[in-house]
């Protein structure tokens, strides 16, 4: 049987009306999941396994599998599609693959457009995840190939090229990019050393152990940040509530999202195959791309939609690309995955190399059931964009303790320690003054993302080398990605040594 | 990333469990002694949810339940930091005495006793253990196009010259899989510190490597390795067991075998507070020794590939000493001890 075969008794499997309602409910909770801030996929994924585990109780043991899967795969990628919504509304990431959201989708919604940023977003979404999975149907294989061919050494040099692109989120000056980069390099240091076990900055103190959370720093920066500002400068006194405008893109702005939509699933979905990436990723380097790539660099982070459906196209491909590397060798490319794997393994289902030969029908099910998935997020997602978008219509007397006590509660629910809510409210104070003196916060989170990766990886493959530098330009791809990201740095200083005018010269 | 996004996983079910702890947390410690347990009992997994200790202690408490073996609601609650660190800190310090608040462990309690980076000066012997319930053995593999079939070549080929090999594992060094890794090597009389161990963010990534060609052995846990070995991927040229395995296993040689003595087990087990009286205790071995022998544990056993293994409070706390002398030898071998 050829693949096709295979998907239509996918279908056929994902079409029993039992399966559409699991589809329905996964995505429904998962929505709902995305939307909360604070409860990312994961945490919805592994609340709902037990639940599951009940629901399906009945079943045999294969069909009670691939429910299952179905239904927790649902709010995987439903939680991708609400993600964006509180980032663009609220500036409060939600998870970590919707802060670079948060650059162009907040200042969007401030200018009226809330409807139309929401609705791309669904629409890329819904796209990023067709072209995803199709990826996923025709190239599972040789990609996982190529995926587990990646080392320390093409992974640090991919980082190194995010970190050289870092000038994309630059707002006015490079160097105030630059510093705050460095700081959340410097940040990243702090917690257990990962490759040689030593603690660094965290002077006996076991919650330093682990590091700082990502996702306290940022929900402190972006999402407190904004409201102590409004508070202090007295923003709310104006009275002038933010109207929510048409909720439907016009078509200037389909035209102008079509391009970053299709690149940003490409690129999401390529970056999501390779382990360890994953979505965050994925959308800080779409949303970079497109600032590069645009004609007009200058309106992004004051509210372009390009900004807004880059990202939200690639997080959500990058999800049906992670997909790969679980279905094919049972490696879970991210903490959502992992939590998946688990699942699979409750129901006696091991995904691995021998997945699609022992049980075809749980692994194309599964995949047949995320086409029709996505339909489903997309028919839902619509109409509630109406809905969401008049949150910002509430007065900022009741929006602003909102925030405030989602942000904490979304925090507190996670660590568990007060620690996290003093870095939460110190981070905020942090955002606010660095935003007030125009030090751009997303370079800050991208280092704090990037480090560890950069540092790891680079000493891994240094340790496998003997300590031979050269390890880095004799391995094909990785070579690739460092002479881009010379490029990367050198081209534009070209271009002002012969007196053209580019952004990057701004400063000075 | 992996271990940063893991924390996430805890967050739905803390909030859940917070609401439910709340109510049952707030007179901790004070139960009288007569009518144990007179309250809901707590069972908490220092780690993010999905991990291995937070699906025993799910497990744990589900047959327990279930069963009617306890009467008293039982909750898991995540605890996650520090590689289960934070969590001992707080509960070796402030519930010494609370009976109603138990958890889940296994080795890293003791390596992270002994080690010099990220100590925590808390050991099981804060603790009372209640009762071993699962083990699993470490596993030296290669991938299946690896030169090596047998743990002796690799071993005089790493002693010729520790620079030609790298291993790999999911774990930082000085923790669980570096010394599995490392085992065998200091057993051979080969300088631990001179093998090269180069860590990845959890098991899967580590097995990436070493399909992919960037790591020429792993050290890992026997039951991770089982669907790669089944699929014909990986070797494995040995296991830390004292005995062959059965079942799938059973072509798989011992290290021992090889002459190397390298034992280690990966054990499971549940603990209490330090002070516990002893009907408390004697609750406690009653029920746990009735759910290894139920058919509902054995069934949960097997849903989640866990080898059973039960030892009761005392056998647990002697065999724990024996476990962490040959585990300080090694991280002194390798410079890492405390």
């Amino acid at each position: 049987m050829d693949v096709l075969q295979f998907l239509a008794d996918g279908f056929v499997s994902a079409l029993q009306w039992k399966n559409l309602l699991f589809a329905f409910v996964g995505v429904l909770i998962g929505t709902a999941v995305g939307v909360l801030p604070g409860i990312g996929p994961m945490s919805g994924v592994a609340l709902l396994i037990p639940v599951t585990a009940t629901l399906t109780s009945g079943q045999d043991p294969d069909s009670a599998a691939t429910s299952a899967i179905i239904l927790l795969a649902g709010v995987y990628y439903g939680a991708m599609y609400g993600g964006s919504t509180t980032s663009i509304l609220l500036n409060t990431p939600g998870e970590s693959s919707s802060v670079v959201t948060t650059l162009d989708g907040y200042q969007m919604a401030r200018q009226g457009r809330a409807g139309s940023a929401l609705s791309i977003a669904a629409i890329g979404s819904f796209i990023a995840g067709i072209v995803s999975l199709i990826g996923l149907v025709l190239l599972a294989q040789p990609l996982s190939e190529i995926a587990i061919r990646f080392g320390p050494a093409e992974y640090f040099s991919l980082m190194l090229l995010g970190l050289a692109a870092v000038s994309g989120l630059a707002s006015k000056s490079m160097t105030k990019a630059l510093i705050m980069t460095v700081v959340g390099l410097l940040i990243a240091t702090i917690g257990m050393d990962n490759v040689s076990g030593v603690a660094r900055f965290t002077y006996d103190i076991p919650v330093l152990y682990t590091g700082l959370e990502f996702l306290t720093v940022a929900v402190g920066l972006f999402a407190l940040g904004e409201v102590f500002k409004t508070i202090l400068h007295r923003d709310y006194m104006n009275g002038e509530v933010v109207k929510v405008g048409r909720v439907r893109p016009t078509r200037q702005d389909l035209k102008d999202s079509a391009g970053p939509i299709a690149r940003g699933s490409l690129l999401g979905f390529f970056i999501g195959v390779l382990p360890g990436a994953g979505a965050t990723l994925a959308s800080f380097f779409s949303y970079i791309m497109e600032k590069k790539l645009s004609r007009h660099p200058e309106k992004f982070g004051k509210g372009a939609i390009e900004g807004v459906a880059a990202p939200e196209s690639a997080n959500n491909a990058s999800s049906g690309g992670a997909m790969i590397p679980l279905l094919t060798l049972g490696i879970p490319g991210s903490g959502t995955t992992a939590i998946l794997m688990g699942a699979l393994i409750m129901y006696n289902v091991q995904p691995g190399p021998l997945l699609f030969e022992d049980n075809p029908e749980i692994a194309w099910g599964l995949i047949a059931s995320m086409f029709i998935g996505n339909l489903m997020l997309l028919i839902l997602n619509m109409p509630l964009v109406k809905v969401f978008a008049k949150i910002i219509e509430t007065p900022p007397k009741y929006l602003l303790p909102i925030i405030v006590a989602i942000s904490v509660f979304g925090v507190y629910a996670v660590q568990y320690t007060t620690f996290d809510l003093l870095l939460l409210i110190g981070c905020g104070i942090a955002g606010y003054f660095l935003v007030q003196n125009d030090y751009p916060l997303a370079p800050l989170v991208l280092g704090l993302v990037l480090g560890p990766m950069i540092e790891n990886n680079m000493r891994r493959a240094l340790t496998g080398s003997n300590g031979d530098f050269s390890i880095f330009l004799t391995k094909p791809i990785s070579l690739a990605f460092l002479l881009i990201a010379v490029l990367w740095l050198i081209v534009p200083l070209l271009l002002k040594l012969r007196g053209k005018k580019v952004l990057i010269s701004e400063e000075g | 990333m992996n271990t940063r996004h893991r924390k996430w996983s805890s967050f739905a079910l803390a909030a859940l469990s917070a609401v439910v702890l709340t109510a049952c947390s707030s007179g901790g410690g004070s139960g009288s002694s007569d009518n144990y347990p007179s309250k809901p009992i707590v069972v908490v997994a220092p780690s993010g949810a999905g991990g291995g200790w937070d699906k025993t202690a799910r497990s744990l408490t589900k047959v327990l339940g279930e069963s009617k073996l306890v009467e008293k609601t039982m909750t898991v609650e995540n605890k996650p930091g520090g590689g289960g660190a934070v969590f001992m800190a707080e509960y070796a310090t402030q519930d010494t005495k609370n009976p109603y608040r138990l958890f889940v462990s296994s080795p890293p309690i003791l390596i992270n006793n002994l080690k010099k980076e990220g100590n925590t000066p808390y050991g099981y012997k804060d603790t009372t253990p209640l009762a071993q319930l699962t083990k699993d053995f470490g596993a030296i593999v290669v991938s299946v196009d690896s030169k090596y079939s047998d743990i002796q070549s690799l071993m005089a080929d790493l002693k010729a010259d520790p620079t030609k090999i790298t291993f790999a594992g999911g774990s930082a060094p000085g923790s669980m899989d570096h010394l599995i890794s490392v085992l065998p090597a200091f057993k051979a009389g080969i300088d631990p510190k001179s093998v090269k161990y180069v860590s990845y963010d959890g098991g899967g990534e580590a097995i990436a490597a070493l399909l992919g060609g960037n790591a020429d052995v792993i050290g890992t846990d026997i039951s991770s390795a089982s669907e790669y070995l089944k699929a014909g991927k990986v070797k494995v040229l040995g296991i830390t067991a004292s005995e062959r395995l059965g079942g799938d296993f059973k072509d798989i040689p011992t290290i021992k075998e090889s002459g190397i003595d390298a034992e280690f087990t990966i054990w499971r087990g549940v603990f209490g507070p330090k002070e516990m009286k002893d009907n408390e205790k004697a609750y406690w071995a009653e029920k746990l020794k009735a759910l290894n022998e139920s058919e509902a544990w054995k069934k949960e056993l097997a849903a989640n590939s866990w080898e059973p293994e039960f030892k009761g409070s005392e056998d647990f706390s002697k065999f724990l000493g024996e476990q962490e002398v040959l585990i300080k030898e090694m991280l002194t071998a390798l410079g890492m001890a405390k």
